[in-house]
């Protein structure tokens, strides 16, 4: 059984502009790592620009959402435009977001195929997902990826629950929102708060379904593996999922500039077992990674080699 | 705590009497809460917040010792105020 790297050359086009920090070198300084020797038993596919991708973001977003990003797109040559003071759009944004869903697709049908021999997935994508609300744009996000990954595999292979696991340094307000009164769809997280986008507290539970384990400014590897053990697996195992897709953002890191966590890669590397563990213990190991955010080029990277070995050296 | 990384910016903070300091880290808090912080803007404000909160303890701190100094200094009898000696 192998492990899944969906990319794409697009995703470099998605031009947010000078001294952005969600920028087209993060693909570049995780390509470099990525197509390491070590690496080479990865299965790589380029990640699809799908007829269904619409219908698809339609399952977390409203028509008049889909609608207005769409009529926001600038034309090829044009400027960018922004949607809010982070977000942006630039001529090369809407395939990009486009083929960023599309690997949440195609990773989900991958990983839920038995005939695939694929056991798990990494989604090496921009722009990210999980600050995108059902109705509207921020935090660097258009569409909510892993929502929209979740939703697609209940709706179209019969998953009945579905988890998302979301270990970013910020709150995944968008995927909450999604999620907020489905009781078969949960999400958790572990962020540092106070922060953007200032939701994330431990009262926010919807029905049920949402657990946030909130972190202090200077919180390392121990407060964040406590945050795991004592609130997050116990309520994931409530919980039991028959898939499990993380929001894998890696700017806890000590070295991120939009952040004051103290993570380093062996966190990552631990969360990353512990969940594939519990994954090849509840749901025959079926996870489906999806990049959110890390800004800091050289920690990103080295983070995103060890979780996605970990994830080739599970099961 | 004021990381490294942005703790350039917050001079003017040690000039700010409590009041003033105050009001701008409570006009943060609710920034916050609110989510009406952009994120990239969020961890500088965030640490400009928790300047003041240094700043605003340290006066406070400076403050309750004068106090102390006052109600142990005559056996339950107020005795006057001493000069204050900062640490």
């Amino acid at each position: 059984m192998s492990t899944l790297l969906i990319t794409h050359p697009c995703f470099v086009d998605h031009d947010t502009g000078p001294g952005h920090p969600e920028r087209p070198d993060r693909m570049r300084a995780i390509d470099k790592v990525l197509r390491h020797e070590f690496y080479s038993g990865l299965v790589r596919e380029e990640a699809w620009f799908r007829e269904d991708a619409e219908e698809s973001i339609l399952r977390a977003h409203p028509q008049r959402y889909l609608d207005m990003v769409k009529a926001a797109r600038p034309e090829p040559g044009g400027g960018r435009v922004h949607l809010d003071g982070d977000t942006v759009m630039s001529p090369g944004t809407w395939e990009a977001a486009i083929r960023a869903v599309g690997a949440g697709l195609g990773a989900v049908d991958r990983v839920l195929d038995k005939k695939s021999n694929i056991k798990n997935a990494f989604c090496q994508i921009r722009p990210c997902g999980h600050h995108a609300e059902a109705e509207r744009a921020m935090g660097f996000c258009l569409f909510a990826n892993a929502a929209i990954a979740g939703m697609y595999a209940r709706e179209k292979h019969g998953v009945e629950r579905v988890a998302v696991v979301d270990f970013d340094v910020h709150h995944g307000n968008g995927t909450q929102d999604i999620f907020w009164s489905d009781k078969d769809l949960f999400f958790a997280s572990t962020h540092q708060m106070p922060l953007f986008p200032g939701t994330g507290a431990v009262s926010e539970t919807g029905v049920g379904n949402i657990c946030n384990a909130p972190l202090r400014s200077g919180d390392g590897g121990e407060p964040f593996r406590d945050a795991f053990e004592s609130r997050i697996f116990p309520a994931l195992k409530n919980f039991s999922p028959d898939l499990i897709v993380i929001s894998a953002g890696f700017d806890a890191h000590e070295a991120d500039p939009l952040a004051s966590l103290r993570l380093v890669e062996a966190d990552f590397l631990w969360v990353t077992e512990k969940l594939l563990a519990y994954a090849d213990k509840q749901c025959e190991g079926r996870v489906v990674s999806m990049l959110e955010g890390g800004y800091d080029l050289t920690a990103l990277a080295r983070s995103v080699g060890v979780h996605v070995r970990a994830m080739m050296e599970a099961g | 705590m004021v990381t490294e990384k942005n703790a350039e910016g917050h001079a003017d903070i040690s000039t700010l009497s409590f009041e003033k300091a105050l009001f701008q880290l409570e006009e943060i808090v609710q920034k916050l809460e609110r989510g009406d912080v952009e994120l990239e803007e969020s961890i500088a404000i965030y640490e400009r917040g928790d300047a003041l909160k240094a700043h605003c303890n340290r006066l406070l701190a400076q403050a309750e010792a004068k106090v102390e100094k006052i109600t142990t200094d005559s056996a339950g009898q107020p005795a006057g105020v001493e000069p204050l000696d900062p640490k």
